[in-house]
């Protein structure tokens, strides 16, 4: 037929594609250098001085973190408070809290928590998310599984319930024993501790905040 | 008992359960619109049917507004959703006039 | 498996599908265990535990497709190019090779499982992030195996006649294997792992598979009911245009609680209102081409309406193209659709109902068409002119689309409680977890999960038996 239209035309549907993805694409890779600038760790100055960065540097270890309501964004975001002992010590320098959280990184990795757990809410349904898990009232000075322990620290008790997790049964559903070296549960906990700092837009919401909320609505 | 600061704002508990419903219900009945176009046009079904082919567009609409409303999104969401309305209806419409047209030039 | 009336490149099509179909088995195996888990804790426990189990359901699955994907290429390139498959050879040989690294990842998943947090563990036991889990050595080994793909695709594509379907997975294939880079590093920073852990996942299976899809549907409809070819490549360049164009930076549904700012919340939930037109229109193109085709066929000098043939020449790929169609639409578009506005993924997000969408999108959009692709490669084996259904086929694609379907109604309730109890009341906590996990419905979701998961399998093995002997049932047409 003579009318044809550039509608049932396959070099403009071709060329459109082509358009489109490269468009995407590039909107895409632009995206991501403003992101990536955003998400690049924070260092110790930045801690010191008091300047919140979305993904704390290492050394955040050092210092008390709480998750409050924040009025403006409407959400829950973590705050950095003051010092606070972490396995005894808050004067871990860059390079020691480096490492601890490099250990840390590795083993949550080798030692497949992901298929488990959801780490930033990804992962597998099987067990709970652990995101905040720092900050989970459980482990507090308070809290069930800090008890269970018998240790007198958050850190210590987390640490112990990693290396011998089938010894202290919360649930019919247990942790396996993944032979977690003292050292490596050491790590695990700051590698936990830094992602409770990190600025997740509030996820997950009202984290530990309700209590008993359950059978009365 | 609760901080107040802590009730959310979005979402009450007793909405979960309709959101779910009315975004699973807007897609359905967005695809029997889409489905039900095709088929008239193709003339796999007679061509009474068209009207109830739109009646299944404009319940997606309302899925869709009971479910914004109800998750309370912003207003970029809002207008996100709107136009992607204005999209769902016209896209078949689109599609089938492109086929249509490429299939009278390739045949006759 | 080998048939002399076969091509080579048509010869090795079915050697992947073979090994494909084989690791969709152990994909369902692996999957049993872990749904049995769930229900019984204790099963297993501290010999193949669930992380374990996990491991292997979804790197069989993800391992299967690509494996199924490859063979279709290898399968449709003669045909579509008119040209005998350039370096045919070395693409056997990097089939052995893919099959041999594979093999090993597997055994070392079930008898090694963890390894010290070091990166020896990370090169050679597992790289624990979710999906691409495979040690660093095996990285290598499928870029390797994927680039070779990728040239002898690229040369035959050159060589012989380029049509659009070539054009089009030619373009994906380079953007398939090239984004798998991404995945091959290590960081401390978990946010920056999430973000580039999500280029590969979602640009794979929301984009680069999706179009692979449409490419292979363009080529069914063009060789199963004899659509016409200008129609459907020119409707492939628009699907690619929209999948892409939604797809690429639908991205941002994925980030919005992984540390990353704020304004993917609406860059997510602008595309991701999108994602779901593309698979609309691929529902109706099919439906278009068959009523056309058909049409054209009940208009033609018949009178009565028995003499009307059908014009599927393959009934059983066929009815897996049709549920591709169906399933692409309900599991990405429908169980996608409704958790992922940030409004409500903030409650929905690493619940079950991510399960429940994972298991129907990855059946629905990929599952069935490449299964499709199994019967047009045991038509083309067998020499045959009109493939019918067998009752074996018929009762393996209702029990395999029913147990899917079972599977996620059940993981959709089981997801609802979790919202409900876990996350919009007790905020995610260890006790929050814990209390969602107890609910009744949650429970009984899961039993109807396993219970479901058997019916799919039991529809898995009538799907063997059907494909390994429909070849030579007297019910076709030669």
């Amino acid at each position: 037929m003579a009318n044809r239209s550039v509608w049932s035309d396959n070099r403009f549907w071709q060329r459109s594609a082509a358009w489109v993805t490269g468009f995407a694409a590039i909107l895409l890779i632009w995206l991501t250098f403003d992101t990536s600038m955003q998400i690049s760790m924070g260092s110790d100055e930045d801690l010191k001085n008091g300047v919140t960065k979305r993904v704390p540097g290492p050394t955040v270890i050092n210092y008390k973190i709480t998750y409050e309501m924040d009025a403006k964004r409407g959400h829950e975001v973590p705050v950095i408070g003051e010092k606070e002992l972490f396995f005894g010590r808050d004067d871990w320098s860059e390079e020691e809290a480096g490492a601890l959280l490099h250990l840390g990184k590795l083993g949550s990795q080798a030692k497949n928590c992901m298929n488990c757990h959801t780490l930033l809410g990804n992962g597998a349904y099987y067990a709970p998310d652990l995101t905040k898990a720092w900050l989970d009232p459980a482990w507090g000075p308070e809290g069930s599984l800090q008890a269970m322990t018998g240790k007198p620290t958050k850190e210590e008790a987390m640490a112990e319930f990693l290396q011998h997790p089938s010894q202290y049964p919360t649930h019919e559903r247990m942790m396996p024993n993944l032979g977690i070296t003292a050292e490596e549960a050491k790590g695990l906990v700051a590698f936990l501790k830094h992602m409770s700092s990190i600025d997740t837009n509030g996820f997950p919401r009202n984290f530990g905040k309700i209590k008993g909320a359950v059978h009365g609505k | 008992m609760l901080d107040p600061s802590l009730i959310r704002p979005e979402i009450a508990l007793d909405d979960f359960l309709p959101i779910f419903v009315s975004s699973v219900l807007a897609m359905l009945f967005g695809g029997f619109y889409v489905g039900i176009y095709t088929a008239v046009k193709v003339k796999m079904l007679k061509s009474w049917a068209m009207p109830i082919a739109y009646l299944f567009w404009l319940f997606t609409a309302y899925c869709l507004y009971i479910m914004g409303s109800l998750m309370h999104v912003g207003e970029f969401t809002a207008k996100a959703l709107i136009v992607s309305m204005i999209g769902y209806l016209l896209l078949p419409h689109a599609v089938y006039h492109m086929q249509h047209q490429v299939h009278e030039e390739n045949e006759h | 498996m080998a048939s002399s009336t076969l091509n080579e490149s048509k010869q090795l099509a079915t050697w992947y599908f073979t090994f494909a179909f084989i690791l969709f088995g152990a994909q369902l195996l692996f999957g049993l265990v872990a749904a049995i888990q769930y229900v019984m804790p204790g099963f297993l426990f501290e010999i193949l535990d669930f992380s374990v189990a996990r491991t292997l359901h979804i790197n069989a699955l993800v391992v299967w497709m690509v494996f199924a994907m490859f063979g279709s290429v290898y399968w449709l390139l003669p045909d579509e190019t008119g040209i005998d498959t350039v370096g045919i050879k070395i693409g056997k040989l990097l089939y052995w090779i893919f099959v041999a690294a594979i093999a090993v990842v597997v055994l070392v998943y079930i008898f090694v499982q963890v390894g010290p947090a070091d990166e020896t563990t990370i090169w050679f036991i597992m790289e624990g992030r979710e999906y691409i889990e495979a040690p660093r050595w095996a990285d290598f080994g499928i870029v390797v195996v994927a680039l070779g793909f990728v040239a002898n695709l690229f040369l035959t594509g050159i060589k012989g006649k380029q049509t659009g379907i070539v054009t089009v997975l030619m373009a994906d294939m380079i953007a398939f294997a090239g984004l798998y880079l991404a995945g091959m590093f290590f960081t401390d920073n978990i946010s920056v792992d999430q973000y580039w852990w999500w280029w590969v996942i979602h640009l794979w299976v929301e984009a680069t598979w999706e179009v692979f899809v449409g490419a292979i549907a363009a080529y069914g409809l063009i060789t199963m009911i004899g659509a016409h070819r200008k129609v459907v490549e020119m409707w492939l360049w628009i699907e690619v245009a929209m999948l892409f164009g939604s797809g690429i930076l639908g991205m941002g549904h994925h980030y919005f609680w992984i540390g990353t700012p704020e304004y993917w919340w609406e860059i997510g939930a602008l595309f991701s209102a999108l994602e779901p037109l593309p698979l609309v229109a691929m529902f109706v193109h099919v439906l278009y081409d068959w009523g056309k085709t058909q049409g054209a066929e009940m208009n033609a000098e018949h009178t009565d309406e028995d003499s009307v043939r059908s014009v599927i020449q393959n009934k059983p790929a066929f009815t897996w193209f049709v549920f591709n169609a169906f399933g692409n639409f309900l599991g990405a578009g429908v169980w996608g659709f409704f958790h992922t506005l940030p409004q409500v993924n903030l409650y929905t997000h690493g619940t079950q109902f991510t399960s429940a969408h994972g298991h129907l999108a990855f059946f629905g959009a990929y599952a069935t068409i490449l299964i499709g692709m199994m019967y047009i490669a045991v038509q083309g084996k067998n020499n045959i002119k009109v493939m019918n259904n067998t009752k074996s086929s018929i009762w393996a694609v209702s029990l395999i689309v029913g147990g899917v379907m079972g599977m996620t109604v059940a993981l959709t309730i089981a997801g609802y409680v979790q919202v409900l109890v876990s996350r919009a009341q007790m905020g995610a906590t260890w006790a929050g977890y814990f209390d969602g996990q107890a609910g009744m419905w949650f429970a009984q979701g899961m039993d109807w999960r396993l219970i479901m998961g058997v019916v799919t399998f039991l529809g898995f093995l009538l799907l063997a038996k059907d494909l390994l002997t429909t070849g030579k049932n007297p019910v076709h047409e030669r």
